[in-house]
């Protein structure tokens, strides 16, 4: 058994998986092999937790909004997803993040112009990303994307569909973006490199493959606010949160 | 393709005024001549291709660059051009960046202060310092014509002591006769009397009144303004003030298509037999360039035992331009 560390068994130490650590078992016999094998992914699995729960909230969802400008296109009303709660009131569209724990989203994201709505309404990017906005309505739209202290980042016009406008985001935190030519469009863009997820229809989010230790978990919703929370990671130990939104 | 893009915020017919407005700020009325005419079409083409911040203006007001090609751009611009009905405006492609001595060409609607402070160092004599302030209000009259005040200020240095007070008065009347749209070319006539309001024995004032018919011109080539002016100083006493021809030539260039760019220039100005070169940089001071301020020096070429080296320039505000963006 000793014998078999000493030789530093590739996958004992990264996060491979359990071939890794039977490739390079050799100079033992099977069986005891075998065994380091399966002690090893025990280690492996050990090694980090995750942070899972459930977002939910006590506030009702919204009246639709009137379309005052190109019904033909956007239709007599649109659904407000300003909040979006199920009837268990469970919240979607909030955002998690664990900060500290670094992680990468995609280096380019797209925003859809969608029979007068964005889609996705609610994403994480990257900082420095590129942002492709784009539409697929044959009428004028705007991407107006406003810092939180009210700066606009860029405006770009798209006055027909199938057109694609690549900007970068910079750092620019959270971004509300807003159409001028049609007022009730919102979209939002969460730009972190720290490890975030958006929560579903169910409220459900999970972050896995977080070492140990202690974070900052604190959520973002464009309607709702909760406070921040410390929470402490164990190796092995599943969490799973409630957190309410107000 | 006004009614399906435009039309929205700047109203089909131009003006801005919509029914239910999708924005918060009011668009500039289009169909107002004495607004628009005043402004190039290449300002216009900045704003359509950048948006409202390319120019200083809201953000509200997207960019199309992305999606449209510049020939498109330009013609959105004439079509923009044709909600004002009235004919007879100077076209605003020859509204030039005004130079600090010569006079421009274009009627304007601002106000002014020009200081100026001349040094001389004569051998063996001590040096003196003057300094004038001259405060300037012009006006528009009509559609191409222009009403000026000058109230100037100077402070003599007499080396033992200091005299100061109020100059010359002078009142002026500009028109253009002619200004061409395509090819921008001015060319505008003017007349401006001096009244003797300054003390001509404290030095502060001719002491006579003085005629002083004068014509301007301007033209863009080729990225390059140059602006020319003739004047006749023709005094009613002539024992006090001599009959004067000032001739001064402007060429110049912007260092960017944003309104409120670096602008340099070089001045030659004569004054009968005194000529001089003044080198010089403007710049507009807020994002629609509605406040601007420009510094020169006036290098005398010859006649140096009489005149220094005088530090020259203004500090403007084109008082019907925005200021800067409502939002």
């Amino acid at each position: 058994m000793g014998r078999l560390f000493a030789v530093g068994i590739p996958g004992t130490i990264s996060r491979r998986k359990v071939s890794a650590g039977v490739l390079g078992c050799w100079g033992a016999r099977v069986l005891g092999c075998l065994g380091a094998v399966v002690l090893s992914a025990q280690v492996l699995g050990a090694q980090t937790g995750s942070v899972t729960g459930t977002i939910t909230t006590t506030a009702k969802g919204l009246a639709p909004v009137r379309v005052t400008i190109d019904q033909k296109v956007c239709g007599a009303d649109l659904p407000d997803h300003a909040i979006v709660v199920d009837a268990q009131g469970r919240l979607a569209n909030a955002v998690v993040v664990l900060t500290g724990v670094k992680r990468a989203a995609a280096a380019e994201t797209t925003i859809t112009n969608d029979k007068c709505a964005f889609v996705p309404r609610v994403q994480i990017v990257r900082p420095n990303a590129n942002v492709k906005t784009t539409s697929k309505d044959p009428i004028l739209h705007t991407t107006n994307a406003q810092l939180e202290n009210g700066r606009t980042l860029f405006n770009v016009a798209l006055p027909i569909a199938g057109i694609t406008i690549t900007k970068p985001i910079g750092n620019a935190g959270n971004v509300r973006l807003s159409c001028n030519t049609h007022p009730w469009m919102r979209g939002w863009m969460v730009v972190t490199d720290d490890a975030a997820v958006v929560t579903g229809a169910d409220g459900r989010f999970a972050i896995d493959n977080v070492p140990p230790g202690t974070y900052e978990l604190r959520i973002w919703h464009e309607s709702l606010k909760s406070a921040p929370q410390k929470i402490t990671v164990t190796a092995g130990k599943p969490t799973d949160l409630a957190v309410q939104m107000k | 393709m006004w009614g399906a893009w435009c039309a929205r915020c700047h109203a089909g017919d131009g003006s801005g005024k919509v029914n239910e407005p999708t924005i918060t700020v009011e668009p500039m009325d289009f169909t107002e001549c004495k607004v628009t005419t005043p402004e190039p079409d290449a300002d216009w083409e900045r704003a359509i291709a950048k948006g409202g911040p390319g120019v200083g203006l809201s953000s509200e007001m997207p960019g199309f660059e992305d999606s449209l090609t510049a020939a498109q751009i330009s013609g959105f611009v004439s079509h923009i051009r044709g909600f004002c009905k009235e004919a007879g405006w100077p076209s605003g492609n020859n509204n030039f960046p005004r130079p600090i001595i010569t006079e421009k060409a274009f009627p304007e609607n601002e106000f002014l202060l020009l200081p100026a402070v001349n040094h001389t160092r004569k051998r063996q004599a001590p040096s003196l310092t003057d300094v004038s302030f001259v405060g300037v209000y012009e006006r528009r009259i009509g559609k191409r014509s222009m009403v000026e005040f000058a109230v100037p200020f100077a402070s003599h240095d007499h080396s033992a002591f200091r005299i100061s007070g109020l100059g010359d008065v002078a009142v002026a009347f500009k028109h253009a006769l002619y200004a061409s749209s395509a090819a921008p070319r001015i060319v505008s006539l003017g007349v401006e009397a001096v009244v003797p309001t300054g003390n001509h024995d404290d030095g502060l004032g001719h002491g006579t009144f003085i005629f002083e018919p004068f014509i301007t011109a301007g033209a863009l080539l080729r990225d390059w303004y140059v602006q020319v002016q003739f004047k006749s100083e023709l005094p009613a006493n002539t024992d006090r003030a001599d009959r004067a021809l000032v001739y001064n030539a402007y060429v110049g260039r912007d260092t960017s298509a944003a309104p409120n760019t670096w602008t340099v220039g070089l001045e030659f100005n004569g004054e009968n037999r005194e000529l001089a070169l003044t080198p010089q940089v403007r710049k507009g001071l807020t994002g629609t360039g509605a406040l601007a301020a420009s510094l020169g020096v006036m290098i005398p070429l010859n006649e140096r035992q009489e005149r220094g080296v005088r530090w020259v320039g203004y500090l403007l505000w084109e008082f019907l331009e925005p200021f800067r963006a409502a939002k």
